[in-house]
């Protein structure tokens, strides 16, 4: 059905696709397994036309085709059920099932609603969904949503007139046991009519659903697995391979926390996406906390800088109660927080290193403009002088920056780190470790989402594994005694 | 129930309006005021359609004043009048239609085409109808003389004027393009979610376009109302309608965020503001206390409906 | 990263040199048509003449950095003359300042309205427009208010040394002063980076509420200073007295360079665009084209302008 063969597509300072070759054939379903950051997304969207490859080529059905958009993907017969959801929420379930194809529904521009019911219809039969067509899409629950979706992609049958292929991008990562099962049951279904690719971080699920594995790992194919004869354990050490070695992670400045001490404390915290989680961190102390999507701990870090609402718990810094119901707040606490999507919300783009460094510090500017000059020499910043506009600079250049923002004012407690080394390439991560490690010898407590499992375990002292927006275990991961991620991987899904 | 709220909040609103009004002036129960109630709100229910098709992508359009007495002054040239010898009758009336859309046209390719936000090209293009109506009023001002066109005003059948038949005929129509059109449905679908119809291949700009134009054609009509009860072409014939339309719409449960409500909503919100204008002159209010009350209402309704999303991260400029 | 790095370049290049090679290329042609222009008093006559708008651009130019934009300068200076004329008899000098604070007042209200329900800046203004213009009808009877005694505002119509207009030292005084808050205190950062990037400021820790609040409050006091200057020269306040200069107001925003997406400008900008604005309409009026097409001249200028200075970068769906 389709052929990729040498798939390449870097982005500046990272490598995403690596010269990635894979068949998918008629009536199978193909699962995709890797880490953050190991290219599945990408991949996923060249084949949907959203990403333009820089090398390689896809070819569909023996033809080589050149994708320019998810409109052009459709028409070769190639359809995405995206993680976000992508269906016009004020419309009815039919009208986005027959978006942009409404074929016989409408005539001269002038709807025919009845048939356009039919021919949804249609499409809702083949995975015996019971949704009804003329229902505005925002009153269907998520698993109904999902059914839209995937209706809405095997409709790209009536045009091509041949089999689709159906890509399923993280499709149980926010549904319940039940509905998991039932979509099991339609992509058995699915055989039928279409091939499946099957991307989850669940690896028992990967091996439950799919014919055949291709593992990813650094935007390359690192494999392919037969769910035969393999488990998830096979599977994970697949995906993590043995890149990185305790000098990446600088072990070396390790220092262990003051266990007595108690920096930040957390009781009972409810809030969108978490509930009742309690822990503690000591001062100098590394604590991980490791989740899949979807188990609330984005939501709960957030909430720590006051970025979300926080509906029940109380949290103390260093034995004093504090209210964090704005970032600001936080900041005057002595929180720090490194955001995941650096280009958006860590950084202002068009201003300079200087003022992104300075940006919430209000003291004496000739002062100011000498500390960011001691920071950026300290932290090694390259960047031709502190007035470049941080824009032009690496990914783990602007990571500095964000990182040595919190520093200035030397009034730093506790640094909350959301994927500090998303998107950046080795050595910048090294750098960035490295910096952890100096920040956690000279007294800040570090709580840490990390980008990778390999990431959590080698960087932290505890980690928390949460689940569903609960703290589920804690794991001591203190140096020499770090556990296999294999088992990390068994807590959390 | 924030759903139900906003769906029957406003048609209640318009009951306690009536109710309360009914109670405070006798006048107001009459049914004289009632064909008053209808004919002044005719004018803006077709300005307020015009508004909805532009809200409803999300967009906004305030070139309504600007069009109007651009338009105003050309139907009042193109008819029988005091100062040009045409005489085109219905044909200039379709003419200043035309003329009408065609600036809603430009309000859309501006927008679309070098892609600035509608607000701004919409004060621009509406700075620009105001000059070209300036430039056509040219210091005289023209009687209309055309008795057909009059006759839109004066004339009652069944105790109406035209101009409320013409208004209802409109309504009417509009509420059938949004129903059962791919335009309209697209308009609806562009204000829920722009970005899924691009990715589904749908050439949004087109259909941004054709919203801004069918709002300038209803403006257009709309200023040949206004000329037909004046009897006279004036530059200020749109002025305010701007506003007061957008507020209609709001009010009525349009959602300026775009993709909510439509033609039968903001229809509600023209009653409201219609039945408020009339039932406080009737109890003494003055005029200007009203536009005032009208800007502050605009912004409630706003807010109102902006409530329930008020936790979201979103970035609101 | 890769449009963010070579953005800078291109942009400083087209958003700076072309307003100020505009303002020379004016400058120089209407020298060329009327010789007397480029005379000190005939100079200094034009730059009076473009002091309100000056002024009145001024304050709404850090709300447009921010990323916002205040529809209600004009009908908040109209109603700032008819609150003067009225209060001039009974404040004497108060009323000048108290004047500018209410206003001041107004523009925080509407800047309180807008970040806590998070309504659109162009809707509350808009709001606003019709609210202050409605009070300003109903404070006035809908008609104009004289001022018999204008010692109160005369400081703001005179010429110092014979020569030089106070108006055009209040216009550059306030610009200073503005672009001074700007610069010494952090302000000028913060605005710029809730305009460039308001979730980045957000997690930075910055006051976002409150600096919107403070750009609202700054465009409404310029506001009402700019209804001051209008009534020391009309000897009068009148409820639509300004508010034709809405546009022209926007329009030396926009045509000195500073985006409405936010972030990129400066207040230097809006005085070069002021002028610009100044230059045309006295060029047109020289060319001997009716006043009536400047209405047409500022909305193309306005689209124009916003349509070369924005930034797309930020935009993917344009509202």
């Amino acid at each position: 059905m389709i052929e990729v063969s040498g798939l390449r597509k870097a982005y500046p300072g990272v490598v995403a696709l690596d010269g990635v070759s894979l068949q998918i054939r008629p009536g199978e379903v193909v699962g995709l397994a890797g880490e953050n950051g190991a290219g599945k997304s990408t991949l996923l969207k060249a084949l949907v036309g959203l990403v333009r490859p820089d090398e390689g080529t896809i070819s569909v059905r023996g033809r080589q085709v050149r994708l320019r958009g998810v409109a052009e993907a459709a028409a070769h017969g190639i359809g995405m059920v995206f993680q976000e959801q992508s269906l016009v929420p004020n419309l009815t379930a039919a009208e986005n099932i027959l978006l942009g194809c409404e074929g016989s529904g409408v005539r001269l521009g002038v709807y025919r609603w009845r048939r356009l019911r039919e021919l949804a219809q249609a499409q809702l039969d083949k995975i015996g969904s019971r949704v009804d067509p003329m229902a505005r899409t925002e009153t269907l629950s998520f698993a109904e949503r999902q059914m839209v979706e995937i209706a809405k992609v095997l409709a790209i049958e009536e045009r091509t007139k041949e089999p689709p292929v159906v890509l399923l991008d993280e499709p149980t990562s926010v549904l319940e046991t039940e509905e998991i099962e039932t979509l099991f049951a339609q992509i058995e279904r699915l055989r039928k009519h279409a091939s499946v690719v099957f991307v989850s971080h669940r690896l028992d699920e990967v091996l439950q659903v799919c014919d055949r594995v291709y593992v990813l790992r650094g935007g390359q194919v690192a494999g392919e697995i037969d769910p035969a004869t393999a488990d998830a354990a096979d599977l994970h050490r697949m995906m993590i391979g043995t890149e990185a070695t305790g000098s990446h992670y600088h072990d070396d400045l390790h220092t262990p926390p003051e266990r007595e001490s108690v920096r930040l404390s957390v009781r009972g915290l409810c809030g969108d996406g978490f509930s009742d989680v309690s822990f503690d961190l000591a001062r100098g102390e590394v604590v991980a906390v490791a989740g899949v999507h979807g188990s609330g701990r984005e939501e709960l870090c957030r909430a720590l800088f006051g970025g979300r609402a926080i509906t029940a718990g109380q949290v103390e810094l260093d034995g004093e109660t504090v209210r964090l119901s704005s970032p600001r707040d936080a900041v005057r606490a002595g929180l720090g927080y490194v955001p995941s999507e650096r280009k958006v919300e860590g950084i202002v783009a068009a201003m300079s290193v200087a003022e992104n460094m300075a940006l919430p510090h209000t003291g004496a500017l000739a002062r100011e403009a000498q500390a960011v000059e001691e920071w950026i020499e300290r932290l090694r910043i390259k960047t031709p002088d502190r007035h470049t506009a941080i824009g032009t600079l690496s990914g783990g250049n602007q990571q500095k920056v964000v990182l040595a923002r919190w520093l200035l004012t030397g009034s730093l407690r506790v640094l909350l780190l959301d994927h500090p080394t998303r998107g950046l390439d080795v050595g910048a991560k090294s750098e960035v470790y490295r910096l952890i490690r100096d920040l956690s010898a000279s007294g800040v407590s570090v709580l840490m989402l990390a980008d990778s499992l390999e990431e959590c375990i080698a960087m932290s002292d505890r980690v928390l594994v949460m689940k569903e927006g609960r703290v589920t275990m804690t794991l001591h991961t203190p140096p020499g005694a770090k556990p296999d991620p294999v088992e990390l991987v068994k807590e959390m899904v | 129930m924030a759903e139900r709220i906003q769906t029957y909040g406003p048609a209640a609103a318009l009951l306690a309006l009536v109710a309360v009004f009914a109670v405070l002036s006798p006048q107001f129960r009459t049914l004289g005021n009632l064909q008053n109630l209808l004919d002044a709100g005719a004018v803006l229910a077709v300005v307020t359609i015009g508004a909805t098709y532009v809200l409803i992508l999300g967009c906004i359009d305030l070139s309504a004043a600007g069009v109007m007495g651009a338009c105003a002054l050309a139907v009042s040239l193109l008819v029988a009048n005091s100062r040009t010898a045409l005489d085109l009758g219905p044909l200039g009336v379709l003419l200043v239609v035309a003329l009408g859309a065609a600036f809603g046209c430009l309000s859309g390719v501006l927008s679309v085409g070098l892609k600035v936000p509608s607000f701004m090209t919409t004060l621009g293009v509406s700075a620009i109808g105001l000059g070209v109506a300036t430039v056509l009023f040219a210091g005289v001002q023209p009687t209309v003389s055309d008795p057909w066109l009059l006759q839109w005003a004066s004339g009652r059948w069944l105790g109406f004027t035209r101009l409320t038949y013409l208004a209802l005929a409109t309504v009417a129509l509009a509420w059938l393009v949004q129903r059962y059109t791919r335009l309209g449905r697209y308009a609806l679908a562009i204000g829920g979610g722009e970005d899924i119809l691009r990715l589904s291949g749908i050439r949004v700009g087109r259909y941004k376009v054709a919203a801004f134009t069918l709002a300038g054609a209803c403006y257009g009509l709309a200023a040949v109302m206004i000329t037909a009860q004046l009897g006279s072409g004036i530059v200020q014939a749109g002025a305010g309608l701007s506003f007061a339309a957008i507020t209609a719409a709001v009010v009525g449960g349009t959602q300026l965020a775009g993709g909510r409500g439509g033609v039968a909503h903001s229809m509600v919100g023209v009653l409201i503001l219609t039945v408020l204008a009339n039932g406080l002159v009737l109890i003494g209010v003055s005029p200007y206390a009203q536009r005032a009350v009208q800007g502050v209402i605009v912004v409630f309704a706003v807010g109102a409906t902006l409530w329930p999303l008020r936790h979201r991260l979103e970035v609101v400029k | 990263m890769a449009v963010a790095a070579h953005l800078p370049d291109r942009r400083l290049l087209v958003v700076t040199a072309m307003p100020v090679a505009a303002f020379l290329v004016l400058l120089a042609a209407l020298a060329a048509a009327s010789p007397g222009l480029l005379e000190a008093g005939s100079l200094l006559t034009l730059a009076d003449s473009a002091a309100p708008l000056t002024v009145l651009a001024a304050g709404a130019t850090i709300v447009v950095l921010c990323g916002g934009i205040d529809l209600s300068v004009a009908a908040l200076a109209s109603l700032a003359s008819v609150l003067l004329a009225s209060w001039a008899p009974g404040l004497h000098g108060w009323a000048v300042p108290a004047v500018v604070t209410l206003c001041a007042l107004a523009g925080a209200v509407q800047g309180l309205v807008h970040v806590a329900f998070r309504i659109p800046s162009f809707v509350v203004t808009l709001g606003g427009m019709t609210l202050w213009s409605a009070l300003a009808l109903l404070a006035s009877g809908a008609a104009t208010v004289p001022m018999p005694d204008s010692t109160p505002t005369d400081w703001a119509f005179t010429r110092l040394g014979g020569l030089v207009p106070s108006a055009v030292l209040v216009a550059l005084g306030t610009m200073a002063a503005l672009a001074a808050l700007l610069r010494v205190t952090p302000l000028g950062r913060w605005v710029r980076a809730v305009g460039h990037a308001e979730p980045a400021a957000r997690l930075a820790g910055l006051p976002i509420a409150r600096i919107k609040v403070i750009a609202f409050a700054l465009s409404g006091g310029t506001a009402g200073l700019a209804g001051v200057l209008l009534v020391a020269r009309t000897f009068s306040g009148a409820p639509t007295l300004a508010d034709s200069l809405l546009l022209p107001a926007v329009a030396a925003i926009v045509v000195g360079g500073t985006a409405i997406t936010g972030g990129h400008g400066a207040l230097w900008r809006t005085l070069v665009g002021a002028g610009i604005v100044t230059l045309l309409r006295v060029g047109l009026s020289y060319a001997g084209v009716d006043a009536a097409y400047e209405s047409i001249l500022y909305g193309v200028l306005v689209v124009g302008a916003v349509a070369l200075t924005i930034d797309r970068s930020k935009v993917s769906i344009v509202k």
